[in-house]
């Protein structure tokens, strides 16, 4: 049996709307957040979860993490129902909510952890071999006594990873944990979560709209759009569905000549050359490379696949998200 | 228990960095305690009435010294109900009733410690008739300590209570309207429940709002007799149970329905 196992999950937000004009009461619409989603994850593994804004990710999240009730439909984590056995459950479980925050906002941040200590009742011994090991892995110990609202967004985050992770649980929901930070702060963030699932086999539900979090941490990604899954597998095999772009930059040794190309090619002038889209089914690559060398003398030429953003834009727009 | 303990502990902290807020409490209730003891005066000037003067300018002080154990929010709190913060809490293996009930109480108990002690020592220092009278006796004094924890346990449960009602409507204020009516009329925080005529009386103090200050107050002046005195626990452990039971209630209906804000 797989770690996680839902299946068949509903859940529908009834939200009143505005009182239209000559009626008395305001109506009422169903929103489906969840329509029936299944999936399996088992122990260890590191999935990704995307879509679009609103198509039910956080839902599922809170759901899984014993918060909401949903519908319809069931869910094991670990042989338990995560909204029956509530505090059984939460106990095994991390969970980072990106843009919230669960320390305590004017007190020094090794104090929130003691509360945390007490409320999932770690060991001492445990409790700080586990703290020594988590601020060393996330570069946290000068800020150990700074109080929460001097740190920086950065900071923050790894603080709030490390308040998450004191109690060793064996499932980490993450919900968007690289909303605004700099590349470095995700890069480590990204490396730390590498490293924690390796050497403990936490598993991992990484919610995101940042494809590199995905391209760079998740063996598999799940894609859910009104409410719905649309797609579970390996992300080179989801990109490989629509990945049908490719973008041209040419560069000519001497004066930049005239193309001569296919109407379905778009192309624009730079200041020494040009950059070309085109579609591998429309233009096979080496027959636009031909006709680029005949044009005049090629001094640089860069051959890039589409940007992994905007394959996911086309995703969503393709599948009418 | 230790995570409700050290919940309490924590706010406990938090409530003693804020001594501006303090400082400004205390002489915004100095100010009020002296305004009402003038006006108090004022009405004896012209007829005699049942209590004496001084037992009232008493309550006065007494409800002035504890007003933040009776009208004071946790504004973190309900902020983390109105913006969806809560979802971290909701994932705590703890009972959420009792986890919030330790929240409130720390910052009750400390927040009006903190200003009665010095406020008491002032209002002491006032002239008679003006000021704080000492206890009735020294039994009076003791039996009233009881009954102040009693009290503070009381308005804790009833606080948890808004807060439950702010997790269905997300905005405190207008429960808190309502309900800050009730608290400020029959606890006798804005008029001594003493000077209700007598009939009234007998109703109001059986009352949840009669158990927070107005019981501990009657013991101190020695309106309730130490005779009486467990007869007064009794009833202020009635209430307690009857409000942390419609709390719980309260909170277990709302998590099987609970929709927690934002994405």
């Amino acid at each position: 049996m797989a770690y996680i196992e839902v299946d068949g999950l509903t859940k529908d937000f009834i939200v009143k709307e505005k009182r239209q004009k000559g009626k008395l009461l305001r109506e009422k619409k169903t929103v489906h957040a969840l329509r029936g989603v299944s999936f399996a994850v088992g122990r260890g593994e590191l999935v990704g979860y995307i879509g679009p804004n609103g198509a039910g990710k956080s839902t599922t999240v809170k759901i899984l993490s014993g918060i909401l009730v949903p519908d319809g439909g069931e869910v094991l984590v670990g042989g338990l129902v995560p909204w029956k056995e509530r505090r059984e459950h939460v106990k095994h479980i991390g969970v980072v909510f990106g843009q919230r925050s669960q320390l305590w906002w004017d007190v020094p941040i090794v104090d929130s952890y003691s509360l945390l200590k007490d409320i999932y009742r770690i060991p001492e011994g445990d409790y700080e071999a586990r703290l020594k090991e988590l601020t060393q892995a996330l570069d946290l110990e000068p800020l150990l006594r700074t109080p929460l609202r001097l740190l920086s967004l950065g900071q923050r985050m790894r603080a709030e990873l490390c308040g998450s992770l004191l109690h060793r649980p064996e499932l980490l929901f993450l919900d968007e944990p690289t909303i605004g930070l700099d590349a470095v702060s995700k890069l480590s963030l990204r490396e730390f979560l590498k490293w924690e699932n390796k050497e403990y086999g936490t598993t991992v539900m990484l919610t995101t709209h940042d494809m590199e979090d995905i391209e760079a941490l998740c063996s598999r990604v799940m894609v859910l759009g009104h409410g719905q899954k649309l797609f579970d597998g390996r992300l080179p095999d989801l990109l490989a569905r629509f990945d049908t772009v490719r973008n041209v930059r040419v560069k000519y040794a001497a004066a930049l000549p005239d193309l001569h190309l296919p109407d379905d090619v778009g192309w624009s002038r730079t200041e020494d050359g040009f950059e070309l889209s085109y579609r591998l089914s429309a233009l096979p690559t080496a027959k636009l490379l031909s006709l680029l060398e005949e044009a005049g003398e090629i001094s640089e030429l860069t051959l890039q696949p589409e940007n992994t953003d905007r394959l996911i834009a086309a995703m969503y727009k393709e599948l009418d998200l | 228990m230790k995570a409700y303990a050290a919940v309490f502990r924590m706010r406990l902290r938090m409530e003693l960095q804020y001594r501006g807020a303090m400082i400004g409490g205390i002489l915004c209730q100095m100010f009020f305690g002296l305004i009402l003891v003038a006006l108090y005066r004022a009405l004896y000037a012209g007829g005699a009435q049942p209590v004496p003067i001084e037992d009232v300018a008493t309550y006065v002080w007494l409800q002035q010294a504890f007003f933040r154990m009776m009208l004071a929010s946790d504004a973190d709190l309900l902020d983390k109900i109105r913006s969806g913060d809560i979802s971290y809490d909701l994932c705590r293996p703890i009972h959420m009733y009792g986890f919030y009930y330790a929240r409130i109480a720390a910052q009750k108990l400390t927040g009006s410690l903190m200003r009665a002690v010095p406020m008491l020592i002032m209002a002491f220092l006032l002239p008679r008739g003006w000021g704080i009278s000492r206890p009735s006796s020294l039994s009076a004094l003791l039996a009233c300590i009881p009954a102040l924890m009693l009290g503070l346990l009381c308005v804790c449960a009833l606080e948890n209570i808004t807060v439950a009602f702010t997790m269905k409507t997300l905005d405190p204020r207008g429960m808190q309207g309502l309900l800050n009516l009730l608290m400020v009329t029959l606890s006798g925080n804005l008029f001594p429940l003493t000077l209700f005529p007598e009939n009234w009386q007998k109703a109001i103090t059986l009352f949840p709002y009669a158990q927070l200050l107005d019981a501990p107050i009657r013991i101190y002046t020695g309106g309730y007799l130490m005779s009486g005195v467990l007869r007064v626990y009794a009833l202020q452990a009635f209430w307690v149970c009857v409000l942390a039971a419609a709390g719980v209630f309260m909170w277990n209906a709302n998590r099987k329905r609970m929709i927690v804000q934002g994405g």
